[in-house]
């Protein structure tokens, strides 16, 4: 048996949170699954060892220069079966370096996310994607956005290859052991191990629940949306809960002000994940009218812990929460559906557990969305040889 | 058009009928044909009544429904009325023929729901006597106003903010973000209004008050309507089918009256289009009104004349000298007790005061600029967008060397590139404050948010990948139209008991226009493409493709003019301004450098006017300008 070959990823980020980092985190966590071999370039990553035996993961400090001669070096001249491109914004260093090589060109695999490949896809970009072999794409949307600026890119290019929920997730919690667990922690004053930390979880009985960061760049979130409706919903009770911090956050703070919400709307700021597993199992539902999700991770994790989702009906959103079956879908920007659509949830019992029910069935066993489904996807993607299963042949130039 | 007025009092202490009637007498000029009152323990409604349809005692208000459990009182019309006489139970035993009692069975049938089987304009109350309830409503653009106060379990509302005050028989207590947001537009956008106990209705929203308190509701949100590119792959000719059948049928259901009719005719493509549409319509002569200049640089009446002419209608014109515009001022304070220093007004008021002669009612050509790109800001939004995506070096380096130049415009498009993103660059345009000094105190711009905040959680409901013209005329819809156009058209011509009505603003209309590519709204240069598209079928192409004038005065000259003495010795009231958190000398700095002739701040001087003028009516120490008519001249 030949011995298996070496992957390079050339990615942005890894250990940090954000949509992009989790699926490269799931990704090396799939590739260890798979016993593949991983020298892993981080640009915006501190050099940190690594935990994983097969795993080594060089950080660059947000040093450009560095990162890019260590990547044309790897690409050109290493041993690697495969060049896993984690970001177009590597496309063209990576794309000329495997151009150089005269022999034992590595399969090259780009991974397109969202908002990175939905617009300026053109001139050397363009040019860089008809050479590599396969375009990953973490949604349809995403995948039609290339398409439409690239139509000569041939549509056995491209693979739609969706996130998932990392493997830590993969246990199913009874949901009665998990909410007893969460109340537990709402309830009680909560204690962090690593950076020292104590305070005090207070939630409202009931609330909506947004989890993002708060940008002004991110303003397409939908918060702004859930604050405009909120004064508007029926239950007068109901209060809306949003956890990230950002620099759009006075702004966000002057919006509830200025609709006379501010004390139904709280900011909880960055949460640590046992917070975060609390606020899902306690909201009533999940909000984020998103109108630049390129997949939206967090859908994914509120339907984990059994929250009803709320999203718009855009771009990658839509692969994740399909109307009435795993979630509810608003017009992005309609807040008066949007109100309605959160009357409802609030509202119908039996809704919202016939959405938990159906949505943890794709985040669980053998779900789409599982850690073991998305292994199974990218052994079928990586070569053969790496995975001892039936992968992609490379394609032809 | 008429004048609407109640209190919902949970407690059942509804205050005292004088002040009541009072207060309805003040919207008299709204409402000069009839008035009307209603009340029991814990209401009392109010109104005051511009015939326009049923003119018999059938369309009396305020009106009951046949079971007597709702009262209405209703400013407005809903074109589509007849309509909705079909779709109503058969065995509703009308009364007379008018909007009003139809209104009030669609609610009686749908309740709130009815809101979105309404095609028209209008703000309106109902009383449920039943679950003792008050529904108020505003129509989807706000073209009839609204204005309420919330106090103590208490609900006052009224036509206008005079009426609102005599109700509540308080002082004015000056909002600190809305005097900065005047300040920074030249008007006050919805919710808010100069006195922070008094809130505007915004467009497309409607109100409940009962014992369980006050719920504000939206029932229309357009934010969200995006571009359709599938409009891209359509004939070009059959858009301008689609787009010229639309304006005919919003201008056709507004010519129901059983008054006489006309339009306001300026030189431009939206009142001639709207005209043109009456005429197709089948209104053999329509009357047309046009308001010329003296000043030729102003004048759009001799193209008006041309278009009435080709279109074949019954046209009147006058022409004013400055003297006359100026004389209409304490109109323009009676009139706008709001602070609006939009100074069109005058020549809206001067149109009205024409077109009442002759008629009782009048089409508009109001939104088409906004809804199909014809400001041309919309063009600058591209330019400057272009120019913002240099690398950062060339644009650094740009902007110093405009800042060199001693050409102030450029120092202002120095200050645009500053700017990162379109809702941004739409609040430098439309800010009258620019790069002046601030005029108002330290506390209120340390304490308040300006413009931009706003434009930008409006801007948040917009799909993302909106260009520049786009993201700038939804804002404008949103305000400038809402708060500052509308306002002005609904008060001008109520001072002269005239009901205007904007064809432009129907929904169907808007909601296809929010659809329509960008492309189509500005091509090659050319403003409005598609609707001109649709005027070459009434107007020879002369007519269409004309530069675009617009409509304001020339408030410049007249401050360095007939208008210097005035406007210094108002400015020089050091009892007004002190009532007002104003920096007076950075005031007074602005005017000398406008009267020296160094610098135009006509604009920001003319809002600080306006204001000072309305805070001097209040406390009746307002002295009007007299005209030296050789200056006028």
């Amino acid at each position: 048996m030949r011995a298996p070959g070496k992957l390079l990823f050339l990615f942005s980020e890894v250990f940090a949170t954000g949509g992009l980092q989790r699926f490269n985190r799931t990704l090396l966590a799939a590739s260890e699954q798979l016993h593949a071999q991983c020298d892993v370039y981080s640009l915006n990553d501190a050099d940190t060892p690594s935990t994983a035996p097969n795993i080594r993961v060089t950080g660059f400090n947000q040093s450009k220069p560095k990162f890019a001669r260590a990547a044309l070096r790897a690409a050109s001249c290493g041993d690697y079966a495969a060049v896993i491109i984690g970001h177009v914004n590597f496309l063209e260093l990576a794309a000329a370096a495997l151009r150089c090589r005269l022999y034992g060109r590595p399969i090259s695999l780009l991974i397109t996310h969202g908002i990175d490949v939905w617009s300026g896809v053109s001139g050397m970009r363009r040019l860089a994607m008809r050479r590599v072999d396969r375009i990953l794409c973490v949604s349809h949307y995403t995948r039609a956005m290339i398409e439409r600026q690239a139509p000569e890119l041939p549509p056995d290019r491209f693979i739609v290859f969706p996130n998932a929920l990392h493997a830590s997730w993969t246990a199913p919690q009874p949901q009665a052991q998990a909410q007893a667990q969460a109340q537990a922690q709402a309830q009680a004053q909560v204690e962090h191990p690593g950076p020292q930390r104590r305070r005090r979880l207070i939630l409202p009985q009931r609330f909506l629940l947004s989890v993002a960061r708060l940008s002004r760049f991110d303003r397409a979130k939908g918060v702004i949306s859930v604050i405009e409706a909120l004064p508007m919903i029926e239950d007068a009770t109901t209060h809306y809960v949003i956890a990230g911090d950002g620099d759009d956050r006075p702004f966000l703070e002057q919006v509830a002000a200025r609709l006379e919400v501010s004390n139904r709307v709280h900011f909880l700021g960055s949460v640590t994940d046992q917070e975060l597993y609390s606020l899902y199992l306690g909201c009533q539902a999940f909000v984020l009218p998103s109108g630049q999700e390129g997949f939206g991770i967090v859908f994914l994790e509120a339907m984990y812990f059994g929250a009803p989702v709320i999203a718009a009906a855009e771009k990658g959103a839509v692969d994740v929460v399909q109307h009435e079956r795993t979630g509810l879908l608003v017009p992005f920007g309609d807040i008066v559906k949007l109100k309605a659509t959160i009357d409802r949830a609030l509202a119908d019992g039996a809704l919202r557990d016939r959405l938990r029910t159906q949505a943890r069935a794709g985040v669980t066993g053998a779900g789409p969305f599982t850690f073991g489904s998305f292994v199974d996807r990218w052994s079928k993607v990586l070569p053969p040889y790496l995975t001892g299963d039936a992968g992609m042949a490379p394609c032809n130039k | 058009m008429c004048g609407i007025l109640g209190i919902y009092s949970g407690s059942g202490a509804v205050p005292d009928r004088d002040r009541f009637t009072l207060a309805l007498d003040s919207l008299r000029v709204r409402g000069p044909d009839d008035s009307g009152l209603w009340s029991n323990d814990e209401v009392r409604l109010g109104h005051r009544r511009l015939a326009i349809v049923e003119l018999s005692p059938a369309g009396h208000q305020p009106m009951a429904s046949t079971d007597g459990r709702y009262v209405i009182v209703f400013n407005g019309e809903i074109y589509n009325h007849r309509e909705l006489r079909l779709r109503l139970p058969a065995d509703i035993n009308w009364r007379g023929s008018s909007d009003t009692e139809t209104l009030l069975e669609c609610f009686r049938a749908w309740g709130p729901a009815c809101l979105d089987q309404l095609s028209g304009m209008f703000a309106f109350a109902i009383w449920d006597c039943t679950e003792k309830r008050l529904f108020v409503a505003r129509d989807r653009f706000g073209v009839k106003p609204l204005y309420y106060s919330w106090l103590d379990g208490q609900l006052l509302f009224a036509s206008r903010p005079t009426a609102l005050n005599i109700l509540r028989g308080a002082s004015a207590d000056v909002d600190p973000e809305a005097l900065r947001l005047y300040m920074d537009l030249g008007y006050i956008p919805a919710p808010l209004s100069l006195d922070r106990n008094i809130r505007k209705l915004p467009p497309g929203h409607y109100l409940i008050a009962d014992e369980r308190g006050l719920q504000r509701q939206r029932y229309w949100d357009y934010r969200h309507i995006t571009p359709d590119a599938r409009m891209l792959e359509r004939r070009e000719e059959d858009l301008v089918d689609e787009l010229d059948a639309l304006v005919r049928s919003a201008v056709k259901l507004r010519l129901m009256s059983d008054v006489p009719l006309g339009a306001f005719l300026s030189g431009g493509t939206d009142s001639a289009l709207v005209v043109a549409a009456m005429k197709a319509a089948g209104i053999e002569h329509p009357k047309t009104f046009t308001i010329g200049f003296h000043e030729r640089a102003f004048d759009e009446a001799p193209a008006a004349a041309r278009i009435a002419q080709h279109i074949g209608v019954d046209h009147t014109h006058e022409s004013l000298a400055i003297s006359d515009l100026i004389a209409l001022l304490p109109q323009y304070l009676d009139a706008f007790d709001e602070p609006l220093s939009d100074n069109s007004a005058f020549a809206t008021l001067a149109v009205s005061r024409l077109a009442r002669r002759h008629v009782t009612v009048a089409l508009t050509g109001d939104a088409g600029d906004e809804l199909f790109g014809g400001y041309p800001q919309y063009r600058l939004m591209g330019q400057l967008a272009g120019m913002n995506a240099l690398p950062q070096r060339a644009r650094y380096l740009l902007q110093a060397t405009l800042r060199r130049l001693p050409w102030h415009r450029g120092k202002l498009l120095a200050g645009a590139l500053d700017t990162r993103d379109p809702t941004s660059l739409f609040a430098y345009l439309r800010s009258l404050t620019k790069d002046f000094a601030p005029v108002l105190s330290p506390d209120i711009l340390e304490s308040t948010a300006g413009a931009h905040s706003w434009f930008a959680q409006t801007a948040a409901s917009f799909a993302m990948d909106l260009n520049g013209g786009e993201t700038a005329s939804r804002l404008d819809l949103c305000y400038t139209l809402a708060d500052d156009y509308l306002q002005k058209v609904d008060v001008a011509s109520m001072a002269y008991s005239i009901e205007a009505r904007c064809p432009l603003t129907d929904h169907r209309l808007v909601e296809w226009a929010m659809r329509l590519p960008w492309t189509y709204k500005l091509r090659h240069g050319q403003s409005k493409y598609l609707l001109k598209k649709v005027l070459c079928r009434y107007l020879p192409a002369a007519l269409v493709y004309r530069p675009k004038m617009g409509f304001s005065l020339p408030v410049a000259q007249w401050l360095r003019g007939p208008l210097r003495r005035w406007a210094h010795e108002l400015l020089q009231d050091r009892a007004t301004m002190d009532r007002l958190p104003l920096e007076r000398q950075q005031v007074l700095a602005l005017f000398e450098l406008h009267v020296s002739g160094k610098r135009n701040t006509a604009p920001l001087i003319w809002t600080v006017l306006m204001l000072l003028c309305f805070v001097a009516r209040q406390h009746s120490t307002l002295t009007l300008p007299t005209v030296d008519q050789k200056r006028a001249a």
